[in-house]
């Protein structure tokens, strides 16, 4: 069940700001209301699932390869994440192992995304709290390195750099070249944007001491990925699980103590001068060999498997169970934003109004990513699960009444 | 602690052009690699099907009209095609490429996105061949 | 003759029509300044005009819950107090159309008038956003008017005059920016607070609130707050550069200054981020009106003396 709801209390008593499905601070569609006592928030609920998409029911019915591009547009943003954990509990459960230059490309990859996914959220996060300029220009220089993946990878978004047992493309010297230059304006720019967010009188105002989430809380809510880390939780799949990938190279826990707004804008952009270091790392030291396995079966032997992939912003989860046909038995995707819509809830209580949007945004969500099953409030109030084949006649059904075939 | 952090940026943006693109006036060359309208070469076909097999949107089709002969006709939904390219990952005779000039797609009838490709005599007979309704079905679909 | 000279005064110049359009052109080059300063391209100069005439053109939606009469007289009354400002303006330095002592008073009473009418168009409504806007924009109007008040009063007491007309000739030979700078800033500043322009936009941030007080207002009414906004940009302005910036003048240097001060007022918007209504309420009072009040303190020692 995908709905969270805080306890309610003689809601009809209360000034209840709602915000979402459809609202400016929200990308995506989400519902949250927030009961506010004059601007201080005192309570919160959130319903989310207005952007399911039926993606995990999906797959069962496509097979191996073609499950790689439905997966790949469970995120926009992240893309080559899901692409990537799914590629990886494949080859587990085939028994296979991508060539170690496929391996060096796909993070290649993976990293470039965490950049272009740091920098959007940096421009996402400047905006709600009303400062243009900072969301102006870094999505200005964000395009740096949008041009970079889609000159290495063919598309700005959906990469599909993956393959099953391997990736699709190399990294040639004029490329190598290209995205070394690219990395060395971006990082002149970052420090830039780290010395902003870190000194700008105003915008502390708007991120210092709001928001603040304890490390006790942190570990509590069970929060993922950068939001864990600006409260002072160590937690990096990239160190904690590194798997094949990440093993053959070093990446630093990046971490800060205070977990308050202002912490979650520095354990970015510091973990952006990571992800430069990573990639400057990989691409010198890149290994020779082929960039897929010479036969990746199209029937993937029956047994089940996890993967885990540190996307931008936290750790992707991926459950496939095989049955030993063309076509995979069940892939469940859990997204870190769901493991950290929680946090919302608990961290707006006794804020402002005016900086709901900004701790929302704090975490990164990313809507469309978690929303997986569909809960049908009845009029009456009662919550019930749907089937898939439930769904199916009610939409069929929707259509005739509405004059359709 | 200071006040108006990007007051440099400000006033470097006095001198600088926009970077805004103005887009259908101003074109940039697309990269190389960029994943644009599908290419198939009927010279190099032998009909395997491969690409068609694992199209995740079942964009592809290769239909057979004299599989002793190697006459085949391809049918792609450029409609359909979500640009993965792995269609061309899969064809082991290199017939099929995406187009890095072709992917200004937008049109305004649904007709011109179901796209024929093949040899001009294998491509005519296939046209004769199907009747009028097939090809109003397939505009439907 | 009498009576063709005010008709021309209210619906030609400097009232009605080219207030209105000089308006729109503030606002236009507003903008521009602002994208460009952000490094993107900006809207054409007839951006503006086209926003308020598809605005005009449109259907009004009269939400439920709402008292027709007060949804649809309060822009009108908004725009009306804006307008009858400009009267008593130096419109681009030439001498205000009319004049009586004490008009500096009802000038910045009738500027005050368009937040007035946002707060109770939001309140009129019973969209949680206008609701919260309105608070907050009315939250607001008693934050910066204080100060900006003192801040106009100041070359006031100066020239010893309360009337508009007077001032700006005193100010002609004193430029009040160099004997009064905190006087001058806090006008500035607390024009942008007046006008609702970023860092003090929070009445109507996009990201919380939507459009704030105005958020049922679509079509006319949604224009005519829009123009009257525009109006006291002006009106705002020209005031400002009166009373701070050697007064009436040659209409060419008048315009060139007031668009220097536009210039300053896009930079600012710029540079700062949005304020918390609470730290914009502390802001003022603890510093804006603190200050002035110390300039107050001096400069009626220093007229005394």
């Amino acid at each position: 069940m995908m709905t969270v709801a805080a306890p309610t209390t003689q809601k009809s008593e209360k000034f209840i700001v709602p915000i979402g499905p459809q609202h400016p601070a929200l990308k995506e569609p989400g519902h949250f209301e927030f009961a506010v006592d004059g601007e201080i928030v005192t309570d919160a609920t959130v319903r989310l699932g207005y952007v399911h998409r039926g993606i995990e029911k999906g797959t069962e019915s496509r097979n191996w390869a073609q499950n790689l591009y439905l997966l790949e547009r469970i995120c926009g943003i992240c893309s080559h994440t899901h692409a990537f954990a799914y590629v990886l509990g494949v080859e587990q459960l085939a028994e296979v192992e991508a060539p170690p230059r496929a391996r060096a490309i796909r993070m290649v990859v993976a990293e470039l995304e965490r950049v272009h996914s740091h920098f959007l959220w940096l421009g996402v996060g400047a905006h709600e709290a009303g400062f243009d300029t900072l969301f102006m220009y870094s999505w200005r220089d964000r395009e740096t390195v949008m041009d970079l993946l889609e000159s290495l990878t063919g598309n700005r978004v959906n990469y599909s750099a993956c393959v099953l047992g391997g990736v699709k493309f190399d990294i040639n010297g004029e490329q190598t070249k290209g995205i070394l230059e690219g990395l060395d304006f971006l990082e002149k720019r970052t420090h830039h944007y780290l010395n902003v967010i870190q000194q700008d009188a105003l915008f502390l105002q708007r991120t210092r001491g709001v928001g603040v989430m304890t490390q006790q809380q942190a570990r509590q809510l069970g929060v993922v990925g950068p939001t864990a880390r600006a409260s002072g939780v160590a937690r990096d799949l990239r160190i904690d699980a590194p798997g094949q990938h990440y093993n053959d190279f070093n990446v630093n826990m990046i971490l800060e103590t205070d977990g308050d707004l202002a912490a979650r804008f520095v354990v970015r952009i510091r973990d952006l001068f990571e992800s430069y270091r990573i990639i400057r790392e990989i691409l010198s030291n890149m290994p020779e060999g082929d960039l897929v396995v010479k036969r990746m079966p199209r029937k993937i032997k029956a047994g089940e498997t996890i993967s885990r992939v540190e996307a931008p912003r936290g750790e992707a989860f991926y459950y496939i169970k095989s049955n030993g046909s063309e076509m995979p038995e069940r892939i469940k995707v859990r997204t870190p934003t769901l493991c950290n819509m929680a946090s919302v809830l608990t961290l707006t209580v006794g804020q402002h109004l005016a900086d709901v949007p900004m701790i929302l945004v704090g975490i990164d969500p990313c809507f469309s990513c978690n929303d997986r099953s569909v809960t049908v409030t009845q009029p009456s109030g009662q919550r019930e699960h749907w089937t898939w084949e439930q769904v199916r006649r009610f939409g069929i059904e929707y259509y005739q009444r509405q004059g359709g075939q | 602690m200071r006040i108006g952090m990007m007051l440099g940026d400000v006033l470097r943006a006095l001198w600088q052009r926009p970077v805004t693109e103005k887009y259908p006036f101003e074109r940039r060359e697309a990269p190389t690699r960029l994943r644009g309208k599908l290419r198939w070469d009927p010279e190099k076909c032998t009909g395997c099907g491969l690409c068609g097999k694992e199209c995740p949107s079942n964009a592809v089709e290769v239909i057979t009209i004299d599989k002793k002969n190697k006459r085949f006709v391809m049918r792609y939904h450029m409609d359909r095609c979500t640009y993965c390219a792995q269609c061309v990952q899969n064809c082991r005779f290199d017939c099929i490429e995406m187009s890095h000039e072709d992917w200004e797609l937008a049109a305004a009838n649904k007709e011109s996105f179901t796209v024929f490709y093949g040899k001009d005599e294998e491509l005519d007979a296939f046209l004769d061949a199907v009747s009028a309704s097939d090809l109003a079905e397939t505009a439907v679909s | 003759m009498e009576a063709v000279k005010d008709i021309l005064a209210l619906l030609v110049f400097p009232g009605g029509l080219f207030v209105v359009f000089a308006g729109m052109m503030y606002e236009w080059l507003d903008r521009k300044l602002v994208a460009r300063l952000q490094n993107r391209i900006g809207p054409r100069w007839f951006q503006p005009i086209a926003d308020t005439v598809k605005l005009l053109a449109k259907e009004e939606v009269l939400p439920e819950s709402v008292t027709p009469f007060f949804f649809v007289v309060l822009p009108l009354i908004a725009l009306a107090g804006a307008l009858t400002a400009v009267l008593y303006t130096p419109m681009v330095g030439l001498e205000p159309a009319y004049s009586f002592p004490g008009d500096l008073i009802v000038t910045v009473y009738m500027l005050s008038l368009l937040t007035l009418c946002i707060g109770l168009a939001g309140a009129n409504t019973r969209n949680r956003f206008s609701l919260v806007g309105a608070t907050r924009a009315l939250t607001q109007l008693f934050a910066y008017e204080a100060p900006f008040l003192l801040a106009l009063f100041g070359p006031a007491i100066a020239a010893g005059s309360w009337q508009i007309g007077e001032i700006a000739h005193y100010a002609e030979s004193h430029w009040f920016i160099f004997t009064q700078p905190i006087g001058f800033l806090v006008a500035l500043i607390g024009l942008m607070g007046k006008l609702e322009l970023p860092p003090f936009d929070s009445p109507e941030a996009e990201t919380e609130i939507v459009a704030g007080a105005l958020t049922e207002y679509s079509g006319r009414g949604l224009a005519i707050f829009r123009i009257g906004k525009g109006v006291e940009l002006v009106v705002g302005l020209t005031l400002i550069v009166t009373f701070y910036l050697g007064g009436v003048a040659n209409p060419i240097v008048f315009f060139v200054k007031t668009i220097g001060m536009l210039v300053v007022m896009a930079a600012l918007q710029t540079l700062l981020t949005r304020l918390r209504i609470d730290q914009t309420v502390g802001l003022w009072w603890r510093y804006g009106a603190l200050l002035v009040l110390l300039q107050w303190a001096v400069l009626i020692v220093v007229q005394i003396a």
